[in-house]
């Protein structure tokens, strides 16, 4: 107990460890944390952890760019398995970039950002305003020559100027009262860098604002169809927090035409929407072409031409001519062939009634040789269409994908090869299915993205940051003018702040420039 | 549309260059053992060391002419556009700007004749690595169909290039400083490893490559520091690497083991150049003046990729594996120059991470292409 042991020890230091260690208060700890963000090698960390996130992105399939491949792998199709997964899952490794974890190390790295700025911001704004110093002891530094010219000292001062073109100058006095140009330049180095950190937040902004203001939808249009810009419009769509069902434009889009032409490798040359707009009642924009990396711009949306494929227009309908069915269906490339599958009837279980869907596979232009498919060419020459009629339960009410639904071999209750044109009898001549004819689709990609320009202005401060803060040096340079004979002798040193052997080269070539700006000659 | 002719005589000259580089490397490696080196590190090359030195420099530049004419007669005959539209194409045009950085930069700019044989290797591996991708000339898809194709895979293409010519320096520079501190731990000698790594010492010396004056006495011969390292590991390690990651990649055995042979030769001869290599802290500078060039180019790439992305996909970030692979090529990059400036991290820290920021270029340019489905797939076509 201290308060036995008698005042002379007390001022004794104490031995360590037998005093519990002080815990520190929230404060402290506060203050603790910010210290450690703080640190340049906590920055470095969080950067680790950043591309170590972002490794982890590459290789497990993301939600939000390729849902199917996620799917696959949370069902053990694809990828490690089920269990995996489901750890996958827990941490939230199938949305990396939407996850607490990631959200929890951008802050930290834009806090650790703050705080070395902050300090950077004060120390840089007193360093700028400096005027550069004046030189002490010249010719003890390692770079310094004298050089003799007829100028006198002010005039010979004022050529020095010149020739230091690039630096801030100040004219002063050496301690010993000799006339002196102090020259210093390279603070965009500094400058610069905070430039380029600087800019990260203005990414942010406009990252944020993009996010907040922006939409993003997809949808599909078969040609001589059209969509009109509401929400029910889209097939999908992202919108952003602050966006609001009344932003949208309202015009409707019609597709006049899809062209496509391939190359003889089968891959597509190009492929080109023609598109029609009307808003109200008038035709805005008439004809215009939509291509890949040739977006159309209406009001601030964009509408980007993304995927396409055949939607063949199948007809359904009883011997005494009502139609159960009719439709163009969006088919999707697999290989060399188009697949697509369609809800007939939903059935219904009160009365029993079955569950009807088609299968559909197109080949737009083949013939079966020695048993094997062989494509004589991507475009529809010669178009066959294989219709798969399946009832039953097929599971037609469940949220999934029509693509991924297992139909079973017993549920199929029809099949047919047609031609354009050709109709086919199925369930005992209890339904006719035709073939009409044979249009294309065209996925758009449709897109406001409020903020652009605040991102472009971010990527050109990143870059005007990144080179001076990359390629500037800080450099101080005096010249000093003492009367000799009828002119003056000038001391010329330098010393270098950053790259120093790169200097050494400088300052021969700074030696010539006011050599030659005072008409000297060397000693 | 496609000259079947011209892509013939393109492959022809490609065949050609690839020999000469390999006659080159050949030169440049051999040149060594005609060097002598003096205590201070200083390199002189007898007679014959100049002539097939010589040789060397105009079998690199010969080859070069070569490979430059292969690149433009593919352009011409894949339907006059730029040489860069599929992995094969992106691959060669690559290597020889690893061959132009080489012989500019670290041959005539900086004067390290001696590391020009692992530059000149570098290229060659990027050439086996076209090989294997080849795909015969043909017009763009339409998605690379843009003026973009020429801004932004060409600043990712210069950038590329020249981080590979870094990452050579770094490795060299990570070898060197080994053999600089075994020899300052085990001999006689006071303790200079003039290595970047050695920035403070106790004694206030000036720092690496200033601390010319006296270093007479002070270093060991250079060839003590090659005999402090075991050669046994320089073979192994990297031979190790790259027969993992191309099994990983291609799935292909002969050629992984084919490649595996090449950077256990590499391996090993990066031992046996240890006397003739710049001082660990010119390595350093050159490494980190390399990278520094770099680093803003590869940071044009992204944005000019993220603008390309907004005019073609609607998005300009998607999160899309090649745009992530960038990201973290970018971040690691960062990184590394960002420990140039901290306290405890200059030197050889700094150099591991050059490392991995390396290996991730590695990894988005083949592994992402080849081995992740995203938007950028069809490049590997």
């Amino acid at each position: 107990m201290t308060e036995t042991l008698p005042p002379q020890e007390r001022t004794e230091p104490r031995p360590g460890g037998f005093r519990l260690p002080e815990i520190p208060g929230p404060f402290e700890t506060a203050v603790m944390a910010w210290r450690w963000l703080r640190r340049m090698s906590t920055a470095l960390l969080l950067l680790f952890m950043l591309a170590a996130a972002a490794v982890l992105a590459t290789f497990v399939p993301q939600e939000p760019v390729i849902a199917r491949t996620v799917a696959e792998w949370r069902a053990g199709v694809a990828g490690p398995g089920e269990g995996w997964a489901r750890v996958f899952d827990a941490l939230s490794l199938f949305d990396v970039f939407g996850s607490w974890w990631f959200m929890t190390l951008t802050v930290l790295l834009f806090i650790s950002l703050t705080g070395c700025l902050i300090p950077r911001y004060a120390a840089f704004a007193k360093v700028a305003r400096r005027q550069p110093p004046a030189g002490r002891n010249l010719e003890r530094l390692e770079l310094h020559t004298t050089l003799e010219t007829a100028l006198g000292p002010d005039e010979a001062l004022a050529a020095a100027k010149k020739a230091l073109k690039g630096y801030r100058r100040r004219r002063t006095t050496s301690a010993e009262g000799t006339p002196q140009l102090a020259a210093e330049r390279g603070h965009w180095r500094e400058g610069g860098s905070l430039v380029f950190h600087t800019a990260f937040y203005v990414l942010l902004i406009g990252i944020v604002i993009g996010h907040s203001f922006g939409w993003t939808g997809q949808v599909n249009v078969v040609e001589g169809e059209a969509f009109t810009d509401t929400t029910l419009g889209y097939q999908a769509e992202v919108p952003g927090r602050f966006w609001d069902a009344g932003d949208h434009r309202g015009f409707t889009l019609r597709l006049d035409d899809f062209d496509v032409s391939y190359h003889e490798n089968f891959v597509p040359a190009d492929f080109l929407s023609t598109v029609t707009i009307t808003q109200g009642h008038d035709e805005v924009v008439r004809g215009a072409p939509i291509r890949v990396n040739h977006p159309l711009v209406y009001e601030g949306m964009k509408i980007y031409q993304a995927r396409f494929g055949y939607a063949p227009e199948v007809v359904i309908r009883t011997p005494e001519g009502t139609e159960l069915f009719r439709a163009p269906v969006t088919l999707v490339q697999s290989g060399p062939i188009w697949l697509g599958r369609e809800k007939v009837t939903p059935g219904n279980p009160a009365t029993g009634a079955p569950q009807i869907a088609v299968e559909l596979a197109l080949i737009p232009d083949g013939a079966i040789v020695d048993g094997q498919l062989r494509i004589n060419s991507p475009e529809a020459r010669n178009p066959r269409l294989a219709i798969s009629l399946y009832a039953g339960d097929l599971g037609l009410e469940r949220p999934v994908p029509l693509a991924n639904l297992p139909w079973r071999e017993d549920q199929l209750v029809g099949q047919a090869m047609l031609q354009p044109g050709g109709t086919a009898e199925m369930l005992q001549g209890n339904l006719i299915v035709e073939f009409e004819g044979l249009p294309m689709w065209s996925g758009f990609q449709v897109s406001h993205a409020p903020g652009r320009g605040i991102l472009l202005a971010a990527a050109i401060l990143v870059l005007a940051g990144l080179i001076p803060s990359l390629y500037s040096y800080r450099r101080r340079v005096w010249v000093e003018a003492s009367p000799h004979g009828g002119g003056s002798q000038l001391l010329l040193a330098g010393v270098a702040l950053h790259r120093k052997p790169a200097f050494a080269e400088e300052f021969t070539r700074i030696r010539d420039r006011l050599a030659t700006a005072t008409n000297a000659h060397k000693d | 549309m496609v000259n079947e002719q011209l892509a013939g005589t393109s492959n022809a000259l490609f065949n050609a260059a690839f020999v000469t580089y390999i006659g080159a490397m050949v030169c440049y490696f051999f040149r060594l053992a005609f060097t002598k080196v003096s205590a201070r590190g200083v390199t002189s090359s007898t007679t014959t060391g100049a002539r097939i030195g010589w040789l060397a420099t105009t079998l690199a530049m010969a080859g070069w002419g070569v490979h430059l004419a292969s690149v433009v007669t593919r352009g011409i005959a894949a339907g006059g556009r730029v040489p860069w539209g599929n992995m094969y194409e992106y691959s060669s045009t690559m290597a020889l700007l690893v061959v132009a950085v080489g012989l500019v930069v670290v041959q005539r700019r900086f004067g390290y004749g001696h590391l020009m044989g692992f530059v000149i290797a570098a290229a060659v591996l990027m050439m086996t690595s076209a090989l294997l991708l080849f795909a015969e000339a043909g017009p763009l898809v339409p998605a690379l169909n843009s003026y973009w194709i020429k801004i932004h895979t060409s600043a990712a293409m210069g950038a590329s290039s020249i981080f590979i010519v870094a990452f050579a320096a770094t490795a060299l520079y990570l070898v060197k400083d080994t053999a600089e501190r075994r020899v300052a731990s085990t001999s006689t000698f006071s303790g200079s490893t003039v290595g970047a790594g050695s920035i403070v010492e106790a004694d206030n010396r000036p720092v690496g490559y200033e601390a010319d004056g006296g270093l007479e006495e002070r270093v060991a011969s250079p060839f003590a520091q090659r005999d402090t390292l075991s050669p046994v590991l320089f073979p192994l390690v990297p031979a190790l690497v790259v027969v993992v990651f191309t099994l990983l990649v291609w799935r292909a055995p002969a050629p992984a083991i084919i490649a595996g042979g090449v950077a256990a030769l590499l391996g090993i001869l990066s031992w046996y150049a240890i006397p003739y290599l710049p001082v660990a802290a010119k390595l350093d500078n050159l490494a980190y003046r390399t990278t520094a060039f770099a680093f803003p180019i590869w940071t044009f790439a992204i944005m000019a990729g993220a603008i390309w992305a907004e005019e073609a996909w609607g998005r300009y970030w998607g999160w899309d594996p090649k745009e992530t692979g960038s990201f973290f090529t970018w971040v690691l990059y960062a990184a590394y120059l960002h420990s140039r400036s901290t306290y405890g991290w200059r030197g050889r820290r700094a150099a591991w991470i050059g490392v991995v920021a390396f290996l991730a270029l590695m990894v988005t340019y083949y592994a992402v292409n080849l081995f992740v489905v995203g938007l950028h797939s069809y490049a590997g076509t």
